[in-house]
């Protein structure tokens, strides 16, 4: 029996942050972005749904993904989509991606001191045409890159990437060269396996894979991107970039 | 309108009953009391020129300041109380950097118009818990020059908060003149070369005093260098050739 | 610049920190009422200067070490990036800034890729160590307002100027758990300048620093190589063998050397140096380059007793 005298107060530390698993992942060509996500949202061992997208369309060449605690990370979107607004009332029109990059920053570091816990993976067309994607940490620190992958199943993904996307460990046959960018077609390939791939090994991986597809106007990846069965385009404005969802299922053991 | 003067032009807040608000209309006159400014856009950039009056030869002309820079796409010339529009650059200043800090991109130039514009309304009793602002409208009027994604651009601001785009503009005490030779000589066309000359014309017909490279100045935003002040010798050549 | 204007510009800086952190409140409230107008949600720098939300706890800094903190758990939730071999130093010629590219967040490596120099503007640089956050946004922050300076000042800022201005900012955020070790490198009217600055409120000037993890590798080469009159290709090889060992030597830092060499009339970009490329190979046909790898294997390569290094070795 415990003694009275023994116990000690306990303390109770304020904890409002909860893992949700998932994974997202973006990679960029030479005139097209990639951003994708499953939609599983689990917490602990339990699935709490198999579609909970994390995938967001912020504007016709800006899709962002969120993943780490689902609440923050809709009212992390929720708040980036109304500064999106603002400044197009202010400033008359669509913010740039380089600049909704560093507004992502600046309104992640507001929070420097209560962290939203969320991993943000920025992806679109910059203003000069080409493919971009921008990853995040939780306080804001940011980097431009061709390819990254976040959350539960980071550590299985990105390897992969490096490897496939980077050709990280691979060294070209006699007389050729590796690519300066992939193909949209080799890309989604890539996106796919990946996903099927984490699906395998982790268990907050699964049920529903969104793919996002950002065209810069007059991409060559139009056709090859058409032939896709079940894609859907989700463009907003004429004559600009063009944004495209495509939704396949993945395991749900 | 003095004929209609009456008490409500004392509060800077108070709205007359034929609806009009005497201390703003004042500050605007105050504007035709300041030195003749003027600005001209052309396809290649914007031009602005103003007169310095160098009132005492032991003056140093130099010292005047007339024209500032805003950040490196933006410039701005002034006319009327000019100690007011150092808050308004300032103002003008810190809107363009925590522009660029938030968005990694340079301000657009009507944006910047729209910052000083919303300042120079600031007048009158504090809201919320602000400490006591400014107590009367500011007594310049501005014309901001700048580039950006839409092209070489000029605003004119005044005490009313009010901007307007123009080709060409001039404000100050010769501004009437001004403005009808410059409606009479500007073109679409018109090369930078032109639009220095047009200016410093413009500048000389209005101007008590010879003008020469003390007593009046130039600048200039242009795509490839930005803004610039025209040193002295470059300005005397212009002079020289006009 | 006069208060009154200060108060229009709404951009007196340090004085009004102590109120930003004051306002607790939910960031809803850091948007001026101007939000709809030309200043359209600066966000938390609406006000001129940077507001922060704070859980409304008794103490919120132990409630971000709870969380952040990766070293104290290995099992927190929120990792920031952290692990670094940063180094400047100051010669004849300028100063040499090097550093690696790697990002930790545990002992996961989340980037190689990183840029750990901040190129504040054309003739100032500044360096991350520590939370990549903190460095990137204060550092650009710093380069917000050393702009400002140059526009009401007509004449660029010191880098002590510009160091102590960011050694103040973070010092008012003292204890709270900012973590950056950073310096500030360029040539103003003194010549070549380094300041460290640290988040504890640390501001040394000096000659030469190694800031991160690595640091004591980059040290060790960095002294036994180290003289004032270095050539620019003797000074910059200093910077890439030593970012090399610290690379080699600590978990913490690898992947790539970035290196800059600031001269009187500004930085300019040197190159990217893989790591284990330079173990092998070396850098290349790059001034100061010695023309073979670094790593020690290919230095004693088919050496022995029997067969003992020829004396040009």
């Amino acid at each position: 029996m415990v003694s009275l005298a023994q116990q000690q107060p306990i303390q109770q530390s304020f904890n409002p942050y909860t893992e949700n698993g998932g994974t997202i992942l973006a990679v960029s060509g030479a005139d097209f972005s990639v951003i994708a996500g499953d939609t599983r949202q689990s917490e602990g061992y339990n699935i709490q749904t198999r579609y909970a997208p994390k995938v967001f369309k912020l504007t016709d060449k800006a899709v962002l993904a969120v993943n780490g605690f689902a609440a923050d990370g809709n009212m992390f979107v929720k708040k980036v989509k109304q500064r999106l607004e603002w400044y197009r009332h202010a400033h008359a029109k669509d913010m740039p991606i380089r600049s909704i990059a560093r507004l992502i920053q600046t309104m992640l570091y507001a929070r420097r001191f209560f962290p939203y816990y969320v991993y943000n993976i920025l992806g679109g067309i910059e203003e000069d045409g080409t493919g971009a994607v921008y990853s995040f940490d939780p306080v804001g620190s940011y980097e431009r890159e061709a390819c990254r992958a976040a959350g539960a199943a980071q550590s299985l993904v990105q390897p992969f990437l490096d490897n496939q996307i980077y050709f990280k460990n691979q060294t070209p046959a006699p007389g050729t060269s590796f690519p300066q960018h992939l193909p949209l077609q080799t890309v989604l390939a890539l996106v796919i396996d990946s996903f099927t791939g984490a699906t395998e090994r982790h268990i907050e991986v699964g049920d529903g894979l969104e793919m996002y597809v950002v065209l810069s106007r007059g991409s060559t990846a139009l056709q090859s991107l058409q032939s896709i069965r079940g894609v859907q385009e989700i463009t907003a404005t004429n004559d600009g970039e063009r944004v495209f969802v495509i939704r396949k299922e993945l395991k749900k053991d | 309108m003095f004929l209609t003067r009456s008490e409500y032009d004392r509060g800077v807040n108070t709205f007359s009953p034929e609806g009009r608000l005497f201390q703003v209309e004042y500050a605007i006159e105050a504007i035709k009391l300041g030195s003749t400014t003027v600005g001209i856009k052309t396809p290649e950039g914007v031009v602005l020129g103003v007169e310095k009056r160098v009132q005492s030869p032991l003056l140093e002309s130099n010292s005047i300041e007339k024209i500032m820079e805003i950040d490196a796409h933006l410039g701005c010339a002034m006319s009327g109380l000019t100690a007011d529009a150092r808050t308004m650059i300032d103002h003008a200043r810190v809107t363009a950097q925590n522009h660029a800090f938030t968005y990694d991109e340079r301000i657009k130039v009507e944006s910047v118009t729209q910052a000083v514009c919303d300042l120079a309304l600031r007048f009158g009793e504090s809201v919320h818990d602000e400490e006591a602002m400014m107590s009367r409208p500011f007594g310049v009027a501005l014309l901001i020059a700048g580039i950006d994604e839409l092209g070489p651009q000029l605003f004119h601001t005044d005490p009313s908060g009010t901007f307007i785009r123009y080709e060409a503009k001039a404000i100050g005490s010769g501004s009437e003149a001004a403005q009808g030779e410059l409606q009479d000589k500007w073109h679409k066309q018109m090369t930078l070369k032109e639009a220095q000359i047009l200016a410093l014309r413009v500048l000389k017909q209005v101007m008590e005093e010879k003008l020469d490279q003390h007593n009046v100045q130039l600048a200039q935003v242009t795509p490839s260098k930005g803004f610039e002040i025209l040193d002295e010798v470059g300005l005397k050549a212009i002079i020289e050739e006009m | 610049m006069n208060s009154f204007a200060q108060r229009f510009s709404s951009s007196g800086p340090i004085a009004q920190l102590a109120k930003a952190r004051g306002t607790l409140a939910d960031d809803d409230d850091d948007f001026s009422d101007a939000v709809w107008g030309s200043e359209a949600g600066f966000g938390n720098v609406a006000k001129g200067i940077p507001t922060f939300t704070v859980p409304s706890i008794p103490d919120p800094t132990s409630f971000l070490q709870l969380h952040t903190d990766d070293h104290a758990d290995p099992s927190c939730r929120i990792k920031i990036q952290h692990g670094t071999t940063t180094l400047a130093f100051r010669f004849k010629g300028g100063v040499i800034v090097a550093v690696d590219s790697r990002a930790t967040a545990g002992s996961y490596i989340a980037s190689g890729t990183v840029k750990k120099v901040i190129e504040i503007n054309p003739y100032l640089l500044g360096t991350m160590a520590g939370g990549a956050a903190d460095c990137q946004y204060w550092e650009t922050y710093l380069g917000m307002h050393c702009r400002l300076h140059e526009l009401r000042n007509k004449e660029r800022i010191s880098v002590s100027a510009a160091s102590k201005f960011l050694s103040n900012l973070v010092y008012s955020y003292k204890g709270m758990g900012l973590s950056m070790g950073t310096m500030i490198c360029g040539w103003d009217k003194t010549g070549p300048a380094i300041f460290y600055v640290d988040s504890d409120g640390t501001r040394l000037k000096g000659d030469l620093f190694s800031v991160g993890s690595g640091s004591t590798f980059a040290y060790g080469v960095l002294d036994q190589g180290y003289h004032w009159d270095l050539t620019d290709a003797e000074a910059q090889e200093l910077g890439r063998r030593s970012i090399y060992a610290a690379g080699h030597r600590d978990a913490f830092s690898g992947n790539t050397v970035n290196l800059y060499h600031v001269k009187e009339n500004g930085w300019e970009f040197i190159g990217n140096y893989d790591v284990n490329a330079l173990h092998y190979d070396g850098p290349g046909d790059v001034a100061g380059s010695p023309g073979h790898g670094y790593g020690y294997s290919v230095r004693t390569e088919g050496i022995s007793s029997a067969n003992p290094p020829t004396s040009s070795a």
